[in-house]
């Protein structure tokens, strides 16, 4: 492969490559506020500039300019190099690019952020961006000296409500453009953009329109400051105190890669920040998938309860016991999860074919929904596929409505609250569901016990593309809730039987290869397989 | 009638002869901080003793190693407490030289200025409350009256008595105030007077003299082998002194001298410590009047040094750099040092890794007493049981230094 130099170490570059993105790879940042490696290039904040020496024998791209000799008082002549945009730049063959060792491109650098600074406002203490700031950053970096400019700064519109979820603050705006170019070249609805010039330069939404659609936090995550804040997110935490874990976005069948943060002293998820995954989502995430990280606490089953009144998950399990005596196994009927993780599932499933020893298995999720050409999926369910390989023959919701209907399905083991239709018909069974959500089966169920939502346990989900992927932990168990795996292991002991799992790497054991379970093989395509 | 003894075979009025234990400490008066002495007494001779530090352990150094580079200073105070501003000092000397900074000359000599005076406060308080434990109070509140006018100066500057926190890195929390060389001036000639006084009390004391003379004595090569350093090997006639040997901020630049002992035995080392306490009040001297009434304190490095308050109020810039500087911690240069200064009982060493964030990695303390301490029981054995409480009080072990 063709490489080129910066500051001698050696780059590898593919055709099509600019510096900053080549260098970008190798783990060599050079600093920038308006590039981002899923945006097109504006060049345009000028902190990627680097120096190009020129090829042997050729002259050097100077320009003339006017420098104070300190010592005699006067300016002189001299010649310095043309310092060019590295994210727009394409390098060749053993071109030769010096960043950090070039002492043009540190006084342009140091030169560039003192410009950017000089009409923010002093806003750190309040901004929501601090501690994740790039100005931040970039003064400690490559700045390091105090303010010259004792005027007063320009000062532009402040908490300007861009939409229903989106606020800009002008003063605190690099003008970047990332926003801009977000809405124009990922969400192709480009309502965006800038007006004036210089130091007027702000961004506006188009008139009589709202920055509003399915891609609005983007926006906000790809500013590089503070001058979009989300209203979700805004004043509610400061960043020095979160904590995060790998997730995975349990809102459709995509399985965008997430940041999940969280502040460990509450015990409380804050937000998502979508996590880099070129195979999933790239660089993004929608608003929908964004805000469900509000699911770790709202609607939560956090007690267990027999009849709608609450109970200790023993006297729950008690109930369990005498509500399933003398049951014949064909009567029973096993509902799995879409909404659930590979584990808890083949927990489930365990417990149902080979403990109980029930030929019918069913699975629920929740109903279909919008779906885009972009990131979202018209399944808003996070492991359909995990489920249908796990239990190809499982049959679909509907069919044990028609069981139940039918009286030869009366006791039904279910996982999670969330049903695709009408599931009042099932009020005629005797139901036990293990939900870490309230939905349609926890109204109508004779006992529910209580599961841990996504962010509180390690699980395995199989997105729409069949890549299986780990959301890591993140929170405590809330209430008395434990992962449905582990529930699901105490419904088996209540029914007097023995599970073969007690720990998570037991179930993870049975689930790497296509190990045979009760007759059926675990489909897993070898090459699908991704836990990032 | 007779005697009752009569029957008796000579021998068997003996009381049993099997050796006493006793224990002393950990909370005894005379155990300074908080050490144990399990003694095995043969009579009132101490035929074996064992030593034992770790009672008063707080895990200091995985402290240190929880917060940023500059949150280290208040547990640095709480080492040796009686002299915080040395170990203030040492820490942020070995900072420093971990991020390749040098201060300006007016905080060297402003460092060494505190310095001195903790050093004064560190051994009054050390020969004072050993004069006290052998029943000589009135010494004792002599050099402790000396010693408030030292923490009288330290107060002034500083704002605290006893834990000050002003070491920064890159400099000190405060420059001097406009009063400092006048109230240096003023009360070290004040101070000598005092200490003088409390002298006579007990150097033609004959008691005194009988409890100090020849007990607790150690050999210079002994105590180089245990590892001793600072005072108590002074005491022995071994002049090691890092000011002068490897010397630091200005101390090459003064005038000094190394007083030194002869015997290394308990007098010997009392006579040092006041010995020194002349040569500190020449090193304050010649501090003050080297160091600039004005001029900064602090390096001007943006890295470790917070701005002015008025800046940060006002500027983005400044506010940036203090956020950096507080919620972050200043940026440390990947790589280990040990830097090691004289403190009040010898050689305090701090060995220092940094993985380049903003905590320490690891923060390794080499305190003088810890070595000291595990020479004690080479310097008791054979003695009698009364000859613990000078000795050990004139090794000035302090607790927190211990903390191992």
């Amino acid at each position: 492969m063709a490489t080129f130099k910066l500051d001698g170490k050696s780059v590898p570059f593919e055709p099509g490559d600019t510096i900053i993105r080549a260098a970008d790879r190798q783990g060599l940042t050079i600093p920038h506020y308006c590039w981002h490696p899923g945006l097109s290039a504006p060049a345009n904040c000028r902190m990627c500039l680097v120096e190009i020496l020129p090829k042997p024998g050729q002259r050097p791209l100077s320009l003339d300019i006017l420098e104070l000799d300190t010592k005699s008082g006067e300016y002189k002549p001299v010649q310095k190099p043309k310092l060019q945009p590295a994210c727009y730049m394409t390098p060749a063959e053993g071109m030769e690019v010096l960043g950090d060792s070039s002492p043009h491109v540190v006084r342009a650098r140091h030169d560039v952020q003192e410009y950017l600074l000089l009409n923010h406002p002093v806003d750190c203490p309040i901004c929501d961006q601090s501690g994740e700031c790039t100005l931040q950053d970039y003064w400690l970096a490559y700045q390091k000296t105090p303010k010259r400019m004792h005027d007063e700064p320009v000062h532009k519109p402040k908490g300007v409500e861009f939409g229903p979820t989106i606020v800009y603050d002008g003063e605190r705006c690099v003008m970047c453009t990332r926003c801009v170019r977000f809405m124009a070249e990922v969400a192709k609805d480009p309502v965006l953009d800038m007006r004036e010039r210089g130091n007027l330069n702000e961004i506006v939404v188009s008139p009589g329109r709202q920055l509003e659609g399915h891609y609005t936090f983007m926006t906000e995550h790809v500013c590089p400051v503070g001058a979009l804040t989300t209203k979700d997110f805004r004043f509610k935490a400061r960043v020095w105190f979160l904590r995060t874990v790998a997730s995975v976005c349990q809102g459709c069948a995509t399985g965008c890669n997430a940041h999940l943060d969280y502040d460990p002293r509450y015990n409380k998820a804050y937000r998502y920040r979508p996590r880099d995954n070129e195979k999933v989502n790239k660089y993004w995430m929608c608003d929908e998938g964004m805000l469900t990280y509000k699911e770790a606490h709202d609607g939560r089953v956090l007690e267990a309860s027999v009849g709608a009144v609450a109970r200790t998950t023993t006297q729950a399990l008690e109930e369990v016991t005498s509500l399933f005596a003398g049951v014949p196994a064909e009567a029973v009927g096993i509902v799995l999860s879409a909404r659930y993780s590979l584990e808890d599932n083949w927990a489930l499933l365990e417990l149902g074919r080979v403990l109980i020893g029930t030929p019918n298995v069913y699975w629920s999720g929740r109903p279909d929904g919008y779906e885009d050409d972009i990131l979202i999926h018209h399944d808003k369910n996070s492991n359909t596929r995990g489920v249908k390989e796990l239990a190809p023959a499982a049959r679909p919701f509907q069919a044990l409505v028609d069981a139940v209907k039918a009286r030869s399905i009366t006791h039904v083991l279910a996982l999670g609250g969330a049903a695709p239709g009408d599931a009042s018909a099932l009020g005629a069974a005797k139901v036990v569901t293990i939900a870490a959500h309230r939905g349609p089966f926890t109204e109508l169920a004779a006992v529910v016990l209580p599961a841990t939502s996504w962010a509180e346990h390690s699980g395995t989900y199989v997105n729409a593309k069949g890549m299986r992927q780990i959301a890591e932990k993140a929170l405590e168990p809330l209430g008395s809730s434990k992962p449905a795996w582990k529930q699901v292991a105490e419904v088996a002991t209540a029914l007097g039987y023995e599970p073969s799992w007690i720990k998570l790497k037991h179930i993870r054991g049975q689930l790497i290869g296509s190990a045979a379970i009760d007759g059926h093989a675990l489909a897993v395509a070898a090459g699908s397989a991704s836990a990032e | 009638m007779e005697p009752l003894d009569i029957e008796l075979e000579e021998g068997e009025l003996e009381l049993p002869a099997e050796p006493m234990h006793l224990n002393m400490g950990p909370s005894h008066p005379a155990m300074h901080g908080t050490v144990r002495m399990v003694l095995e007494l043969s009579g009132e001779t101490i035929a074996r003793a064992d030593v034992q530090v770790g009672y008063l352990h707080r895990g200091f150094e995985k402290m240190c190693e929880r917060g940023t580079w500059a949150q280290v200073f208040p547990y640095v105070d709480r080492l040796n407490y009686v002299s915080p501003m040395l170990n203030n000092v040492g820490y942020a000397l070995a900072v420093e030289k971990l991020c390749g900074i040098a201060v300006p000359d007016r905080c060297q000599w402003y460092r060494m200025a505190l310095g001195e005076l903790a050093r004064i406060s560190d051994h009054l308080t050390c020969d004072g409350a050993m004069a006290m434990e052998l029943g000589a109070f009135t010494p004792f509140l002599w050099f402790i009256k000396a010693r408030e006018m030292v923490w009288d100066i330290l107060e002034e500057e500083t704002g605290a008595r006893l834990t000050h926190s002003f070491g920064r890195i890159g400099g000190m929390a405060e420059p001097p105030t406009p009063d400092f060389k006048k109230l240096c001036a003023a009360a070290l000639p004040e101070i000598l007077h005092v200490v003088e006084e409390g002298e006579r009390l007990l150097l033609n004391n004959r008691i005194f003299l009988d409890r100090l003379e020849n007990v607790g004595a150690i050999s210079g090569p002994d105590a180089i082998a245990l590892g001793w350093t600072g005072p108590c090997l002074r005491a022995t006639g071994v002049s090691y002194d890092i000011r002068k040997v490897h010397p630091y901020l200005k101390y090459d630049e003064v005038d000094f001298d190394v007083p030194v002992g002869t015997k290394g035995d308990t007098l010997d080392r009392f006579l040092v410590r006041l010995g020194e306490i002349r040569q500190s009040k020449r090193i304050i001297e010649q501090a003050i009047a080297r160091m600039a009434d004005h001029g900064p304190v602090n390096c001007d490095d943006p890295r470790v040094v917070l701005p002015a308050k008025s800046e940060v109020y006002t500027t983005i810039e400044a506010t940036i750099q203090h956020f950096k500087l507080i919620m972050e911690g200043a940026k440390v240069p990947a790589g280990e040092v040990y830097s090691y200064t004289e403190a009040g009982n010898g050689e305090l060493g701090f060995y220092l890794v940094s993985d380049g964030s903003g905590t320490p990695y690891r923060v390794r303390i080499r305190p003088p007493c810890f070595q000291i301490v595990g020479g004690v029981a080479k310097l008791i054995e054979g003695r009698m049981l009364a000859d613990i409480v000078p000795t050990f009080g004139s090794l000035n072990m302090i607790g927190g230094e211990c903390d191992h």
